[in-house]
């Protein structure tokens, strides 16, 4: 039995061990510096403005006058809710469509689409804000909540048509056979057989697609506007949670408008990070060993 | 099934009632001989076990062969050797595997410098793409600090390439990338490269199956030539290379749970012509595997 | 975000043997909706797209290519200049891209090639979640937490190097490109990190066994195999990654102090191209004013096209060889 270190064997070099260990150590090193800011936000924030969330917080609006105390952010709560509702019922049919069109008629025209998709994905969103107040802001003369939806629609698209479209890429070949046996026409086994099946691939697909959604400030900014009172009426100017936000962080010199904002970054937080972690955990169920770095 | 062996099986087998999964110690092997020393090692992938209870040993400079259907765990069995089968996610291995006397599966022994010491020729040949000809012998020498400066290096990627009966057909081109090069040259050129780290043990996982027939023999020689000098232990699914080729033999077939095992293990000779279990009767004369 | 392996190509239309007129059926109308959609889709970009260049006109006749050139803006002069918005835009996504990159590269190994599985999983996910954390969250923070926390150490550089380097120099009075550089870098380790994941863990395993059989350690395997055959995938990363960051506008604009001309240090304040767009947008009562903003806009736009359209080709590039070599 071996006891000592056997010469037989040609141990590895102390420099060479001494650069693996290392490549190891600085490896772990930078992993800690990505993840302590990520901590740092989630304390601050939960330590700042969990002291904030009373009912009243969630019921009432803000007063007129940001620097003002009390009241709470219900107007900025239902204009995201009322916004990113309407931004996917805009971008999910679209986006279907279009996922099916790109995988039924293929060629040139897929490409061309896919690649202005993949455009749209990397536009920055102070870009899609523009885009959309072009189109509609200027043609109605007013910002209103419906070209906040818009924009959120906009950038809601290109994640829907990508997630679709893997998914119909990914329907096992004894299905699309079978139904091709049977004779079915084309629409029909989409709408019986593909959609069906590529539903829950859909549905994670929307959720990252609201997650995102839902905590983008730019594209609101031309377009939904903001507004310091509650509205349900899409064509008025709307107050969004990010917008919210981001106007009181800029008087946070004033320690009420500094505390609003915590306590809407908060719920904001909470929010996305239900969507997303949601819709991880919906694809790791779906396909197992995926998603990680092995 | 392969004429000459059907010849060979002059008679009905002595062949022992069917026995329990536990091999007999090989009687005719001296102690002193033996290179590596396998003892109760199990194999797992996560919770499944793919190897049972295997005790071999094998013997110096001698080519060993093991043989099986597929499945039976062979190519796990010989990576356990290296240490090559724990670099996949959660497999591991159990037992006792000496290497001289030494337990490689140690845990102050660095996996690395078992490599060094026992090499490995892969089914696939798989030279550095991004390498010419001399690099891929001479670079990993140079890496582990065997080999220094160029004379040093030009001699052994000459003593080499010679050893694993390349040298004439790629001096002229040592600098060409090497895959430029034919299956049988490739592979020739990753036993050289094996070579130059100085093993004692040469592990070759099917090293022919991805070539032609005439790369297939002059392999088979090779393996021969090198016998001198090196210990070599070979799977292979094809019985008659093993039996053209092997000292000794090895027999692995998968048992019910799943798990391959060793049925029968001795020289060459014996297994083909009176092979002491049914199992391995079966196999060699093709009615399964 | 997945890499796409193109299949073979999709199923095509069921063709009339006849060679007749098709039949107006189902599955005829089926494709006219779906490819009206996409039409649709396409339309509308395109033009939003026209319509912003319209707006812009008159601010690209009016100044021509001193609209790009120019170092100065100033709305009420009615001058407008791009390049302190430019410069700012490739200073902090520069600072940004040296910060990150390496940082996600490191992270991408230690995933991939250092940590069991059990924990590797829940590490890259904790990494992906920086992407998920709105910008405005991160501005927030930055705003109340970085920014006092990089002034002492601004001041420091700032006193030592700084006065022999004007580029590290005085003043510092918190905002500025370089805590914009910082949170940028934060939000862009994420996407370099997972697509390096994804470059790294289809190394082809016949490679890494082969050095590993030779006796190499993981850092053997890693310099020798991972990172050279990864090479183009770890390119097409980071040009995803620079795109990102050359578009990153709320987080920006709270923290870069906003001022638009060239700042002589990084740690001046300045400004990018989004992230002036957002704070001046909404009070740019001259319409000239705005018309130069969504100028900045077009040009913003066509830096965020040829990064990304680089990083897309070379990404699929990689792909595609990745397949050859499996």
């Amino acid at each position: 039995m071996a006891a000592e270190y056997p010469a037989l064997l040609k141990p590895t070099s102390r420099g060479r061990r001494l650069k693996a260990d290392l490549v190891v150590l600085l490896a772990v090193v930078a992993t800690v510096v990505a993840l302590i800011p990520l901590a740092s936000v989630f304390l601050y924030i939960v330590g700042q403005g969990a002291g904030l969330l009373r009912p009243e917080f969630f019921l009432e609006d803000p007063p007129g006058d940001l620097s003002a105390a009390g009241g709470g952010i219900r107007n900025a709560i239902a204009g995201t809710l009322e916004m990113t509702a309407l931004a996917t019922l805009m971008a999910v049919p679209l986006g279907i469509l279009i996922a099916i069109f790109d995988t039924e008629v293929g060629g040139r025209a897929a490409t061309g689409t896919r690649f202005l998709i993949d455009v749209l994905a990397a536009l920055p969103s102070i870009v899609v804000g523009i885009f959309v107040y072009s189109l509609v802001v200027v043609a109605q003369g007013h910002f209103s909540g419906f070209a906040g939806s818009v924009a959120l629609a906009v950038i809601m698209l290109p994640l829907i048509v990508v997630s679709t479209e893997e998914m119909l890429r990914l329907i096992p070949k004894p299905i699309t056979e079978g139904a091709r046996a049977l004779g079915l026409r084309r629409w029909r086994t989409y709408l019986s057989v593909f959609i069906p099946t590529a539903l829950s691939g859909i549905f994670t697909g929307l959720l990252l697609a609201v997650s995102r959604a839902v905590g983008e400030t730019a594209p609101l900014l031309f377009t939904a506007l903001g507004n310091n009172f509650f509205t349900a009426e899409l064509s008025e100017p709307m107050q969004g949670m990010p917008l919210l936000i981001y106007r009181n962080a800029l008087n946070s010199a004033y320690p009420a408008a500094r505390d609003r904002a915590m306590g809407a970054a908060l719920v904001l937080i909470l929010i996305v990070l239900a969507f997303n972690l949601l819709g991880r955990w919906l694809v790791a169920r779906r396909k197992p060993g995926r998603g990680s770095g092995r | 099934m392969n004429e000459e062996v059907a010849m060979a099986i002059e008679t009905p087998a002595l062949i022992a009632p069917p026995s329990e999964a536990h091999v007999r110690q090989a009687e005719d092997v001296p102690a002193a001989s033996v290179t590596l020393r396998l003892r109760n090692v199990n194999a797992y992938y996560g919770p499944r076990r793919v190897i049972r209870d295997v005790n071999l040993d094998i013997v110096q400079n001698a080519i060993t062969a093991i043989i099986g259907p597929s499945g039976s765990g062979k190519s796990t069995l010989l990576r356990c050797m290296d240490r090559m089968h724990e670099v996949v996610p959660h497999a591991r291995a159990t037992g006792l595997i000496e290497y001289r006397g030494i337990d490689l599966y140690d845990r102050r022994i660095d996996p690395a410098a078992v490599r060094r010491s026992i090499g490995m020729v892969f089914q696939q040949p798989n030279p550095f793409p991004t390498m010419s000809i001399f690099d891929n012998v001479a670079a990993p020498a140079r890496f582990n600090g065997l080999v220094h400066g160029r004379g040093a290096a030009a001699d052994l990627v000459e003593r080499c390439l010679r050893q694993a009966a390349l040298w004439e057909e790629v001096k002229d081109k040592l600098r060409q990338s090497g895959t430029s090069l034919s299956g049988g040259q490739q592979q020739r050129l990753c036993i050289a490269r094996a070579l130059a780290l100085a093993p004692d043990v040469l592990l070759m996982d099917e090293p022919c199956s991805a070539l032609d027939p005439v790369a297939t023999l002059q392999i088979e020689q090779l393996m021969v030539d090198l016998r001198a000098d090196y210990t070599i232990v070979i799977v292979t699914h094809n019985m008659q290379q093993a039996s053209r080729v092997s000292d000794r033999t090895a027999f692995l077939t998968m048992g019910e749970d799943g798990a391959g095992y060793l049925v029968e293990e001795g020289p060459t000779g014996r297994i083909f012509t009176q092979p002491r279990e049914q199992l391995t009767e079966d196999y060699i004369s093709g009615r399964f595997g | 975000m997945a890499i796409r392996i193109d299949s073979a190509g999709a199923s095509g239309s069921e063709s009339n043997p006849l060679g007749r007129r098709r039949p107006l059926n189902g599955d005829v109308i089926f494709k006219l909706v779906a490819g009206a959609a996409a039409a649709l889709t396409v339309t509308l970009i395109g033009l939003m797209l026209l319509d912003s260049v319209k707006a812009a006109w008159p601010a690209f006749e009016r100044f021509g290519p001193d609209f790009v050139t120019g170092s100065r803006w100033s709305p009420s002069f009615t001058i407008y200049g791009a390049l302190p918005f430019i410069y700012g835009t490739l200073l902090t996504s520069a600072i940004a891209l040296l910060l990150a990159v390496p940082i996600a590269l490191l992270v991408a190994l230690l995933v991939t090639e250092f940590l069991p599985p059990r924990i590797a999983q829940p590490v890259a996910v904790a990494v992906d979640l920086l992407a998920a954390v709105p910008s405005v969250v991160w501005g927030l923070w930055g705003l109340l937490v970085l920014v006092p926390f990089m002034r002492p150490i601004e001041r420091g550089i700032a006193a030592g190097p700084g006065q022999f380097i004007s580029f590290l120099g005085p003043p510092t009075p918190g905002p500025s490109y370089l805590v914009a550089a910082v949170i940028v870098a934060l939000m862009i380790v994420p996407i370099v990190a997972a697509v390096s994941r994804e470059v790294f863990a289809a190394t082809p395993r016949l490679q890494r066994e082969a050095v590993l059989a030779l006796g190499g350690t993981r850092w053997d395997v890693i310099r020798r195999v991972v990172l050279p055959i990864g090479r183009t995938g770890v390119m097409a990363a980071v040009l995803l990654g620079l795109g990102r960051a050359i578009g990153e506008t709320i987080a920006v604009t709270m923290v870069i102090g906003n001022a638009p001309r060239i700042g002589p240090s990084i740690f001046s304040p300045g400004f990018t191209l989004a992230s002036v767009i957002a704070n001046e947008f909404n009070e740019a009562t001259e319409p000239l004013h705005a018309e130069a903003l969504v100028g900045l806009g077009v040009v913003l736009l066509a830096m965020a096209v040829i990064v990304n359209g680089a990083g897309v080709a070379v990404r699929r590039r990689f792909e595609r060889s990745a397949e050859r070599g499996r």
